[in-house]
């Protein structure tokens, strides 16, 4: 018997993923000798004594994602270990090249998994509200939804784990439902068209992918946790997973609670929150070119709304609009939900194949099925809040058959065919006609994409095709009430084009210019009745055609010195048939009294402004960013404002870091400061109430990580709105009749076993 | 090596074609079936306010019918003619008229007394209403009212029910909608007309 080897010698190098630069000091631990050792200057460390035997090892740096993986020494080793910088921190451009599969040139902007940690309090909306360009349109701090340059709900693409999310986008107070706690990454492509997903499109598009499952043979996981001040909110997260010599899996949880938020000086009665979601993703190798996965997700929530926001008729809202505090304000806190509140469910079933052909060509088959379940329910008389108001069913079944190969001449091409078939009804029971209609569509989509890439220069080109087939069934409002059927067919073509060029200094310019489409949303052809929200009649048009959009993005990036990072992206959209909601000249009145009534009209728009992203890096450890965005949209054909688009905005933070207190690494404080101009770019007369003041927003964070029983645990605390401002967005729909919430102290920790 | 790319190309383009031709080949089912129409229970679509003198003759019928709810047709709406100086006492019903037979909303009102108000406003200054009726905790409903004029004139009455209003708010018992809060159920106006 040979007796285990004692003096073997690793030695290794530590570097930066995609610049190829060393990193100094960074820690590399062996966990099962445990043994570490830092970098020095040139990235270079060495582990002078080590045992033969499998180890798992982590490396760390400040500012990077800290890697773990698991490795087998026999001998004398070398090692080379590349980390990933924050994208928040470091170059943006560098780490978005790699944040999709396929590569673009389209701008990209990214929250990693440590970013997702740090703000694990948040819902996926509000997460991605402190990148450039992106803000949210809200009903509240539960339901909120990402609005990316001036765009949401079925204007974007939203993406979950490769599969078009199919729900209720339509509604500015319907939420994604997606859990960003099960995501590894999320991106925000603020492109011209999103050629590759299916879906009504004018551009930009998100996507949430869950993370990689490790290539580790033991049991392992993740487990997060945060506690918040505002709403008294808890959450617990929970990730396992494991990697067996060919089948893999991983697995999901997340529980979170809160009661009632607060404003600044007062409670919101009725605005808690229950969620729980899972996910299980599993995949197997049959051997090394074929691949199978299947994965199932569910989302499952109930979201109470501001009992003061429930409203009967115009009066009722011009009253609201004139008091200090809501009605129905409580004075003690509440974790109750009651009527008005949502109940969401969405499921995810998921399966997908990959065939390597061999190294240059790859063929994908995806069959993906989605089950949305949407309850809305409302204050009503004689004990009938516990019906349901709205009680909306969506499946939708999508089968996706992809390619994506290298041509001899260096052309990467992508391409594939694209089937959904979307089934909506209305549960029957609520007691209240269905706002939207029950419908069915199919949709069938073809796309091919080409790009080629040298060192300088890359370009890419692409087209898409759709073809939608829906058959709907509206009931009409007259006496007595019928069934109206509508069939409606619609093409759509789509073309985007771009290039990409670096100078020789580093400095990064793209332009792209893409041609988009899209269909008029089932709500804008055919809601039909009172909006509670806004106290109106909302009426749609079924002759509404498609909406065409033009699009040219410009951006420029790079580094000065290597002290400053910059970015900078502009964007111009005209929008011909842009479908809105039109204040008519017309009340009508009804037993209930007057109300205004809204219809769906289309005219031509044109959206344009710029996002700027920039860090100066004082030091190593001291560094400062500034992000604006800037954004005006106007109805070009009247001549007048678009409303609903958010407001100008200004982020400045300051980050320093220190690379060891005690136990403690990776310490880093954060001052940040938010302002949020007025919305100037609207006449009165296009809104109930004038655009809320400007406000300014001040927070704070401190993290650090630090070993727990050889395991890394990361703790974070940070406070949101510091100095307890009483402010209201532009966005929020609650601005009528609330203050945004006031101060809010949260404490995560995040720990891998 | 070609030559196998190209079968195996074959193979995958087949069974693509396949597979999309299957999953596009159910024609039949693209048609949604006839939706419920539901049964608007909890629409109000007709106001009577019955008005009758204390001191004996034939009753004053107020009513206010809103049939097709948020449709644009109009409501059909009966004014009325009082005597000056009167005391009269006034009756609300309510009816939803979508259902046969038209349902009571008076009596959900009634069950639920202590979560609605009615209130009464005019433009005729000596035009009074009291309410004469209370629910469990001793405050105003509205169902029940005592309507008192004064001189000739005319006028318009306004009546206006809050389902949940904070009752026990300033003023709200004795008629005042201000700081009432809630809903709006109905608002409907009337004109009035007060003769000798």
């Amino acid at each position: 018997m040979i007796a285990q080897r004692c003096d073997l010698k690793v030695l290794g190098r530590v570097q930066d993923s995609h610049s190829l630069d060393p990193i100094p000091f960074a820690n590399v631990y062996f966990k099962e000798a445990q043994q570490g050792a830092v970098s020095d200057v040139n990235g270079f460390f060495e582990i002078p004594v080590l045992c033969q035997g499998s180890y798992h090892v982590s490396v760390s740096h400040i500012g990077c994602q800290t890697r773990e993986l698991y490795m087998t020494v026999k001998h004398d080793t070398t090692i080379l270990l590349e980390l990933e910088h924050h994208s928040q921190i470091m170059d943006e451009l560098a780490v978005a090249a790699s944040a999709i599969e396929e590569a673009t040139t389209q701008e990209i902007m990214l929250m990693d998994a440590y970013e997702i940690s740090q703000n694990a309090d948040k819902n996926m909306a509000n997460m991605l509200g402190d990148l450039a360009g992106v803000s949210v349109i809200k009903n509240g701090t539960n339901i909120a939804k990402p609005v990316v340059n001036g765009l949401y709900g079925d204007r974007l693409i939203l993406l979950n784990n490769g599969v078009t999310q199919s729900g209720q986008q339509w509604g500015a107070d319907h939420s994604p439902e997606i859990d960003p706690l099960a995501a590894g990454k999320i991106t925000v492509i603020k492109g011209v068209s999103a050629l590759a997903y299916q879906g009504s499109n004018l551009g930009s598009a998100i996507l949430v992918s869950p993370p990689k499952i490790d290539s580790e043979p033991h049991f392992h996981g993740k487990v997060r946790y945060f506690f918040e001040s505002n709403g008294l909110g808890t959450g617990l997260n929970i990730r396992v997973q494991k990697h067996h010599h060919k089948f893999a899996w991983s697995l999901v949880g997340t529980a979170k609670k809160k009661g009632d938020s607060q404003a600044a000086s007062y409670h919101l009665t009725n605005t808690g929150a229950v969620e729980g979601d899972f996910s299980l993703q599993t995949e197997y190798n049959h051997n090394t070119s074929l691949k199978s996965e299947l994965f199932f997700s569910s989302f499952n929530a109930h979201l109470g709304v501001l009992r003061g926001a429930h409203i009967g008729n115009l009066t009722d809202l011009e009253e609201a609009l004139v008091r200090s505090e809501p009605f129905y304000t409580k004075d003690q806190f509440s974790y109750q939900i009651k009527a008005p509140y949502q109940k969401i469910n969405h499921h995810l079933l998921k399966w997908n194949t990959s065939y390597l052909l061999n190294k240059d060509h790859k063929f994908d088959f995806t069959y993906a099925v989605q089950w949305d379940l949407r309850k809305e329910f409302d204050v009503r008389r004689s004990g009938r809040s516990v019906k349901p108001s709205m009680s909306l069913n969506q499946r939708s079944y999508f089968t996706e058959i992809k390619y994506r190969g290298y041509l001899s001449n260096d052309w990467e091409v992508s391409s594939g065919v694209q089937l959904n078939r979307k089934d909506n009804y209305n549960e029957a029971g609520t007691g209240i006609l269905p706002l939207i209609p029950d419908y069915i569509s199919f949709e069938t989509g073809l796309f091919v994409m080409a790009t080629k890439k040298n060192e300088q220069f890359s370009f890419e080109l692409g087209g898409r095709y759709d073809y939608l087939d829906q058959r709907v069934a509206t009931i009409s409002r007259g006496i007595p009430k019928e069934i109206k059927r509508y069939h409606n067919y619609v093409s759509n073509v789509g073309l985007a084009g771009g290039g990409n060029y670096v100078f020789s200094n580093g400095m990064n310019l793209s332009y792209n210019l893409g041609l988009a489409s899209r269909n008029p949303g089932i709500n804008e052809r055919y809601s039909n009745g009172l909006h509670q929200g806004i106290s109106g009649i909302e009426e749609g048009n079924p002759d509404l055609v498609s909406e065409q959009s033009l699009k040219n993005t410009l951006a420029l990036g790079g580094k000065i010195n290597a002290k400053i990072l910059y970015e900078i992206l502009y964007y111009d959209q005209a929008i011909e048939n842009f479908i809105f909601l039109n204040p008519q000249n017309e009340f009508r009145t009804t037993i209930r009294g007057t109300f205004p009534v809204f219809k769906y009209v289309q005219t031509r728009a044109r959206i344009f402004g710029w996002d700027f992203t920039s860090t100066f890096l004082f030091s190593d450890s001291f560094n400062a960013s500034l992000r604006a965005s800037y954004l005006k949209g106007t109805d070009t054909q009247n001549n007048i404002p678009l409303i609903y688009l958010p407001s100008n905005n200004l982020f400045l933070s300051f980050k320093y870091q220190i690379p060891s207190v005690g136990q403690w690494s990776q310490m880093t404080f954060e001052l940040s400061n938010k302002y949020v101009f007025e919305q100037k770019n609207i006449m009165s007369d296009q809104d109930f109430a004038s655009p809320p003041k400007g406000y300014n927003l001040t927070g704070v964070k401190i993290s650090g990580e630090r070993k727990l029983g050889g395991n890394r645990l990361n703790m974070f605390l940070r406070i949101d709105n510091l100095f307890n401002v009483s402010y209201r967005d532009y966005l929020n729909r609650l601005r009528y009749f609330a203050d945004d919430l006031g101060i809010n102290v949260i404490t995560g920790l995040n720990l891998n076993f | 090596m070609k030559n196998i790319f190209q079968t195996k190309s074959l193979i995958l383009l087949s069974i693509s074609i396949s597979l999309i031709s299957m999953i596009s080949c159910s024609d039949d089912l693209v048609v949604p079936d006839d939706p419920v129409i539901e049964n608007e229970e909890e629409v109000i679509t007709t106001l009577t306010y019955t008005l009758t003198p204390s001191e004996g003759g034939s009753a004053v019928v107020l009513t206010y019918q809103d049939l097709d709810g948020d449709g644009a047709n109009e409501p059909t709406i009966t004014n009325g003619m009082l005597s000056d100086s009167t005391v009269y006492t006034g009756a609300l019903t309510l009816l939803n008229e979508t259902e046969l037979p038209a349902e009571s909303i008076t009596e959900e009102i009634e069950e639920e007394d202590d979560e609605h108000q009615f209130f009464f406003s005019s433009t005729i200054t000596d035009l009074q209403v009291e309410y004469a009726d209370e629910d469990g905790d001793g405050k105003p409903v509205g169902l029940t009212t005592t309507l008192t004029t004064g001189a000739v004139g005319s006028g318009t009455l306004t009546i206006t029910l809050r389902h949940e209003p904070e009752k026990s708010a300033a003023n709200v018992a004795s008629g005042d909608i201000t700081s009432a809060g809630g809903e709006t159920d109905i608002s409907v106006t009337f004109t009035l007309t007060i003769e000798e």
